[in-house]
């Protein structure tokens, strides 16, 4: 046949088969949430998110304990990984020369795809052994997983700020430092955000770090960080262990 | 505006118009990124309140020339400098000389408008609030507005977005946020060439009006402009035989002379259109 | 916009009028000597040429540099090429006053006759008249002005044709035939004054036209164009 209707068959072909590989990832994300949410419904309820932990053998309660333990994880990992990570980033991009600058970004590579339960292992020896188990320790894992995410969106948003934006700067007269703060932070702050955003996302879910800092709790709501805090990994994790079918709805809805 | 005629009277020699101070001494200059001199040996006084044009074909180094004069190349890793720029009589590159205050002194605009995503009014304030001018921040952003023709177009939109301005707009504000900051030398580098013909015919009315109270050196590639705007002309070339390709000045004069009976051939050549 | 280039236009063109009000006075000077036989007059007409002469370069100068850098069109490229030839015009007209200032003073202590003075004292007259018609037309580009000096230039020719009679009428005694060939180059001298001033009207024309185009044609003599 001619070349040209075989082109457009072989187009044609390519186009089927790459929207049906797109419906099976729809389809293979559609399943997984549909049943879960299936097995969960039942459970949601106000008094989920407001009751804590039922006591062991007894039905009903909730998940607020680890839902207010989660967050106060997450606020303090954000707290000590933004500031480190976007200062990094800046140092990265603005002032670092290239001796300096490659191996850190290979250090901050190499961090971001440490699996987490190395990461867990690492703050249990650093911070656990000789003293407990710890909100602080928690969340200091945590801040170690989403520095690098950080890091990197921050020097993303960075390096697309034009290059001629500071050379205006520069040339007025204004020190380096001040050029980053007024002009060139400024114009990041969406993708900062969006990095933070990501980040936190990330750091809420993971359980492996917070298995071996944070899992040793009560099923009553506690904000002292030097013990450790309730949090919704390790619930999910210990329900799935649990022969109670009820906690594995509230598992599921967790 | 001295009339043509009495100009011309005046440079029956090949002269410069007055021999006002010197502002810059640029002694055997040579200029490097890296292995290859960008420029070579380049001799010659600039002159105060006058508008000095450096013409040349692309790859000659007008632009690294006019990067040394207010140190912007120190950006660039890997450049550096022989000879000297003495800049009133002072070493520009001498140790403990600050680049960054050589900067506000000598004041740069870009090709192509740069304007920060500020307010208009912010992008002129900015940079004297950061460098310790509060004083009558409003008095000064007006001033400076004013100062580059363009005051009477945006005095209802301070605190507009920059970016809303058209391509002539954004580059006057360029230079207003240039002399907000009270230099004394302004470095444009093409200013114009991104802009239509009557953007570029306000830019050069406005830098007549600018040569009063700062010294001009514009980097153009535009022969026509340079004729009409500027009253000393340097033309630079390049260079090239087999050990290296470099820019050179060829000649520097009074704009008159260059254009109407330029005393090197190659400078003929460029500036008739038979070069290359 | 570009008012350094207006203005420089404007003072070329100012200087250009200058220049015309100074052949004025050389051609009344000139004239003034030859009725009264007046040498010292005579030395101060030519001397006074080198004033137009240096009005001359500076315009030729000017106009060599604004189209250097100014690179002119249109109307200003019109403007500028009639102001070169303008200039060229009323240089050549100083030059004619210094040739009549010249023979004044070589002519012999003759009388011809009141007559004969009267002629040249019109022709002069006329010729003034010209040049200022000249002149204001061309600052105030005004065609029909310039068109004008056709008809006035006629009138010299025949003035100049009866000063020519007048001469043969002179007589054969050599001092009166030397004094009668001096006067006729004089006379020549007024009419292609006369000339030039037609030529500076054809410059206005071509200005305001774009087209340039002699009012009349020798080569044509029934063919009137203006």
């Amino acid at each position: 046949m001619s070349r040209y209707r075989r082109r457009r068959i072989v187009n044609r072909l390519m186009e089927v088969i790459a929207t049906v590989a797109a419906l099976v990832a729809v389809a293979v994300l559609a399943i997984v949430v549909v049943s879960v949410a299936k097995r969960a419904a039942g459970a949601i309820s106000w008094d989920f998110f407001t009751k804590p932990q039922a006591l062991f053998g007894q039905p009903g309660g909730g998940i607020a304990n680890a839902l207010v333990g989660t967050v106060l994880l997450v606020l303090m990992a954000g707290a000590m990984a933004l500031p480190v990570g976007v200062l990094t980033a800046i140092y990265l991009t603005e002032f670092a020369p290239r001796r300096v600058a490659v191996p850190i970004q290979v250090v901050i590579d190499v961090l971001a795809g440490l699996p987490t339960i190395v990461i867990g292992i690492f703050v249990y020896a650093l911070l656990v052994i000789g003293h407990t188990q710890s909100g602080i320790a928690g969340a200091f894992a945590l801040a170690i997983i989403m520095l690098p995410l950080i890091a990197r969106a921050t020097q993303e948003v960075l390096l697309l700020v034009p290059s001629t934006l500071r050379e205006a700067s520069l040339a007025l007269g204004v020190r380096r430092w001040r050029t980053v703060l007024g002009v060139i932070l400024p114009t990041s702050v969406g993708g900062i955000l969006t990095g933070t955003v990501l980040a936190v996302a990330r750091a809420a879910g993971e359980t492996a770090p917070l298995l071996f800092t944070s899992s040793i709790f009560a099923n009553t709501v506690q904000t002292d960080v030097t013990k450790p805090l309730p949090n919704i990994p390790v619930l999910i994790f210990t329900y799935s262990e649990q022969p109670d079918p009820a906690l594995h709805e509230q598992q599921r809805s967790s | 505006m001295t009339p043509v005629i009495d100009v011309a009277q005046a440079r029956k020699d090949a002269e410069p118009i007055e021999k006002n101070d010197v502002v810059f001494d640029i002694q055997k200059l040579t200029a490097s990124y890296g292995k290859q001199p960008a420029i070579s040996d380049v001799d010659l006084e600039i002159y105060r309140n006058v508008i000095t044009a450096v013409i040349g074909p692309s790859g000659c180094g007008k632009s690294t020339f006019i990067r040394c004069l207010n140190r912007m190349n120190d950006l660039v890793p890997g450049a550096r400098i022989e000879g000297k720029i003495l800049y009133q009589g002072d070493d520009l590159y001498a140790s403990g000389v600050d680049p960054v205050e050589v900067r506000r002194r000598i004041g740069m605009v870009f090709q192509k408008a740069n304007p920060f995503p500020k307010s208009i009014y912010d992008n002129v304030a900015w940079g004297p609030r950061v460098l310790g001018m509060r004083k009558d921040l409003d008095g000064r952003v007006e001033k400076a507005l004013r100062g580059a023709a363009l005051w009477d177009e945006v005095k209802d939109r301070l605190k507009k977005n920059a970016l809303s301005l058209s391509g002539g707009q954004q580059q006057r504000l360029c230079i207003a946020r240039a002399i907000a900051v009270e230099p004394d030398v302004l470095l444009l580098d093409e200013p114009a060439s991104a802009l239509d013909p009557i953007a570029t015919s306000a830019i050069e009315e406005l830098m007549h009006e600018l040569k009063r109270d700062y010294t001009l050196v514009i980097v153009t590639h535009n022969m026509q402009q340079a004729a009409r705007v500027a009253d000393m002309t340097a033309f630079f070339s390049l260079d090239v035989d087999e050990s290296r390709r470099t820019g050179v000045l060829v000649e520097y004069d009074g704009t008159a002379k260059i254009f109407t009976n330029p005393g090197d051939k190659r400078t003929e050549d460029y500036v008739t259109g038979r070069f290359g | 916009m570009r008012t350094a280039f207006q203005q420089d236009l404007d003072v070329l063109e100012a200087t250009l009028q200058e220049e015309g009000e100074l052949v004025l006075r050389a051609l009344r000077g000139a004239i003034k000597a030859l009725e009264t036989r007046d040498e010292e007059l005579a030395d101060e007409v030519i001397a006074f040429d080198d004033d137009v002469d240096e009005r001359y370069v500076r315009i030729e100068e000017g106009i060599q540099l604004l189209l250097a850098r100014q690179t002119p069109v249109a109307t200003d490229l019109r403007l500028v090429l009639a102001i070169l030839h303008v200039n060229l015009h009323l240089e050549r007209m100083a030059d004619y006053c210094v040739t009549i200032a010249k023979l004044t003073k070589l002519v012999p202590e003759v009388d011809p006759g009141p007559r004969f003075v009267e002629g040249f004292e019109e022709m002069g007259s006329r010729c003034e008249e010209m040049i200022r018609i000249a002149l204001a037309s061309f600052s105030n580009r005004d065609l029909e002005g310039a068109e004008s000096l056709v008809e006035l230039d006629e009138l010299i020719d025949r003035a100049n044709r009866r000063v020519v009679e007048r001469i043969m009428e002179l007589g054969t005694d050599p001092e009166m035939r030397e004094y009668g060939l001096r006067m006729v180059i004089v006379s020549r001298a007024l009419e292609r004054i006369g000339d030039h001033a037609v030529d500076i009207g054809e410059q206005t024309a071509y200005l305001l036209t774009a087209e340039f185009r002699e009012f009349t044609d020798a080569s044509h003599p029934s063919h009137r164009n203006a």
